[in-house]
């Protein structure tokens, strides 16, 4: 089926995705939500695609899933071709929604039976499954209930358990833990590395949480404006920053730290501020016990030092030249369906991130 | 497939009997109309006294009496009453996510789609099969009128009303599901079956005979699916001599009617799931078109 050349070790590739809304009905240009999109994902790995709402994450997580077809671009999912081969690619990958898809009218077991029947399967043979998704999330207890009386983080744990329910090896999760509070967010994390860690399932999760990006991903594809920033692991990444900051603040009347510093080998850039210094260096937790003893042999006393890591989100302001937007402020996607490939307009296709609703 | 759609009609079966007011609600108008309207109301006594008995049957195209050829009319009725329901299930799986769920599985379109038409026109039978029977009841309640049946009905005449039924109720399922997959908002489809209620019923001939209308009137009541199936039930019933075709004919122009509305629910249902796919978080998308 996949006529390109890859690496048998990636399961997902997209290639140079373009995605394009139509214009809206009260005129302006079509929005391209994904454009120009190519990445891999490999084999077992938890991977993330991180960026603020609107950037295009659910766009591209539509089309590797089968449900959107590109305006233009190849995608293929465990070697196939997500359009050609739709059905097949459905039968092999779990879909988490960021939305509720559960039948709130019926139990949570039923509605794992439902699910199981859709993938062709009988509720007598899927009987034993089901109690293992269910283990799997914690929801055996309350699986005769109404998904009506459930929270929205028991919610989320079901929709996880459906997608999970015919065995994927690849398992799809948009935006997994919105809306879910520190605790919730923390037990869906350990389901999703339990995935990759206990059955080697390859995860592909988009996410607008940084935090969530940097603690759960092997790595990380950075999306702004429908095109990808930046690739790589959350180390990687940070890396790029040139590495850590040391703070060093002195005792008042202390001499001057700099030209100490500067003779400390791996020490890359020195900055004055108010009543201190940062030191740029690769390794900061290396180079503590240095800082320390050649002021001391200096004669300088150090009140206060800290090692300060990188952020993504640091990372993410250095990529894009503006700050992350958090939640809410995505308003701007285009409130009109997408187009089959043959329908958009090549005219249409003008960047415009205001010509939604 | 066959699993798929067993599968997806258990759902809506599930649902269906934790709220059973849906059927409840369906119900109630055409069993009113029985024993409220076709009780009070009888064309033949309308007629002078002098008349005989021979010309109101003929006038009421071979029914003996005014309650029996209405209650016919009452069994189309109340399955178009019943199918008016049929594309809630639509709306409310298109805004709870649902659709999307079920779209996403391997399933194919065309088992979505059966599930949905299948449930829903069995849901639609119910009714009319409970009016034959009350309409039968009644004619032994004494003081009431009730369906009396001629005795010389064929297999063949029983197996065409049933036929009658089944293609009308699959007709007026398909046309509301076609509303409700093309419907956004549960208000707007209230709003458009509504408005379709009172002509469906006022232009057929379910009530009285299309004789006395005018003659634009009589070619609308011609071609309503109501007064195509309400004939081939009259007509085998209580004989077809009034009729200008046979019962096969009308038959043909209702299965013709259900396999228009089929497509084109079918079309609608398609188009629906094609873009119903990418909607998430209305924070993200905004409401779905």
């Amino acid at each position: 089926m996949s006529s390109t050349a890859t690496d048998s070790a990636d399961v997902i590739c997209a290639d140079d995705l373009r995605v394009v809304y139509p214009a809206g009905k009260r005129g302006g240009t079509g929005t391209r939500a994904v454009d120009g999109v190519t990445f891999r994902v490999r084999r077992g790995e938890i991977f993330g695609f991180l960026g603020p709402n609107g950037a295009g994450k659910t766009t591209t997580i539509s089309v590797l899933t089968t449900l959107l077809a590109p305006s233009s671009g190849r995608a293929t999912v465990a070697g196939l071709d997500t359009t050609v081969s739709a059905p097949e690619v459905r039968r092999r990958i779990g879909l988490v929604f960021q939305s509720s898809t559960a039948d709130s009218e019926l139990t949570g077991r039923e509605n794992l039976t439902l699910e199981a029947g859709l993938y062709g399967f009988s509720p007598a043979e899927i009987a034993p499954r089901i109690e293992e998704v269910l283990r799997r999330v914690e929801l055996s207890a309350v699986a005769d209930r109404l998904v009506s009386t459930y929270s929205g983080g028991m919610r989320r744990r079901l929709e996880l358990a459906a997608g999970l329910i015919h065995d994927p090896k690849i398992v799809f999760l948009d935006e997994p833990t919105l809306g879910l509070d520190p605790q919730g967010r923390a037990g869906f994390w350990r389901y999703i590395r339990d995935l990759r860690d206990t059955e080697g399932i390859t995860v592909f999760l988009t996410t607008h949480y940084l935090e969530e990006a940097d603690q759960l991903c092997d790595r990380i594809a950075i999306i702004d404006h429908g095109q990808i920033i930046a690739t790589g692991s959350p180390g990687e990444l940070k890396d790029r920053m040139g590495g850590d900051t040391l703070s060093v603040r002195t005792a008042p009347g202390a001499g001057d730290l700099e030209p100490v510093v500067r003779a400390i080998p791996g020490i890359t850039a020195v900055l004055r501020e108010d009543g201190g210094y940062r030191l740029k260096c690769a390794r900061g937790d290396a180079l503590v016990s240095k800082v320390v003893l050649a002021a001391q042999s200096a004669g300088i006393s150090i009140e206060q030092l800290a090692v300060h890591k990188p952020s993504l989100d640091e990372v993410f302001l250095e990529l894009t030249g503006h700050a992350y937007r958090e939640e809410g402020t995505g308003a701007d996607e285009p409130a009109e369906g997408p187009v089959p490939p043959a329908a958009a307009s090549p005219t249409a296709t003008a960047p415009s991130k205001h010509g939604g609703a | 497939m066959y699993r798929e759609i067993v599968s997806l009609m258990r759902r809506e079966y599930l649902k269906w009997i934790r709220a059973p007011t849906w059927v409840i609600s369906g119900l109630l108008s055409p069993v009113l109309y029985l024993v409220l309207f076709g009780q009070a109301f009888d064309l033949a006594k309308l007629l002078p006294p002098n008349v005989p008995g021979s010309t109101i049957v003929r006038v009421l195209l071979g029914a003996p009496n005014y309650f029996s050829y209405f209650a016919i009319g009452m069994v189309a009725f109340a399955a178009a009453t019943a199918a008016m329901f049929s594309g809630t299930g639509v709306i409310f799986d298109k805004q709870l996510g649902i659709q999307q769920r079920i779209i996403s599985t391997p399933t194919s379109r065309g088992a979505i789609f059966s599930a949905y038409l299948l449930f829903r026109g069995v849901l639609t039978l119910i009714p009319a099969f409970l009016v034959i029977g009350l309409a039968l009841l009644l004619a032994y309640v004494p003081g009431l009128a009730g369906l009396t049946v001629p005795s010389g009905v064929t297999g063949l005449g029983l197996a065409e009303v049933l036929l009658a039924i089944l293609t009308l109720s699959l007709a007026f399922t398909a046309l509301f599901l076609a509303f409700g997959f093309s419907a956004g908002k549960i208000e707007s489809y209230f709003g458009v079956v509504t408005i379709l209620q009172l002509p469906i019923l006022l232009t057929s001939n379910a009530m009285y005979p299309s004789g006395t209308m005018p003659p634009w009137l009589q070619h609308v009541v011609a071609v309503n699916p109501i007064s195509l199936a309400v004939n081939v039930m009259r007509a085998n019933l209580f004989g077809a001599s009034g009729y200008p075709y046979s019962p096969g004919i009308y038959l043909a122009g209702l299965v013709g009617w259900a396999a228009v509305l089929i497509a084109l629910a079918s079309f609608l249902a398609y188009r629906s799931f094609q873009s119903g796919v990418v909607r998430s978080d209305p924070g993200e998308w905004g409401p779905a078109p």
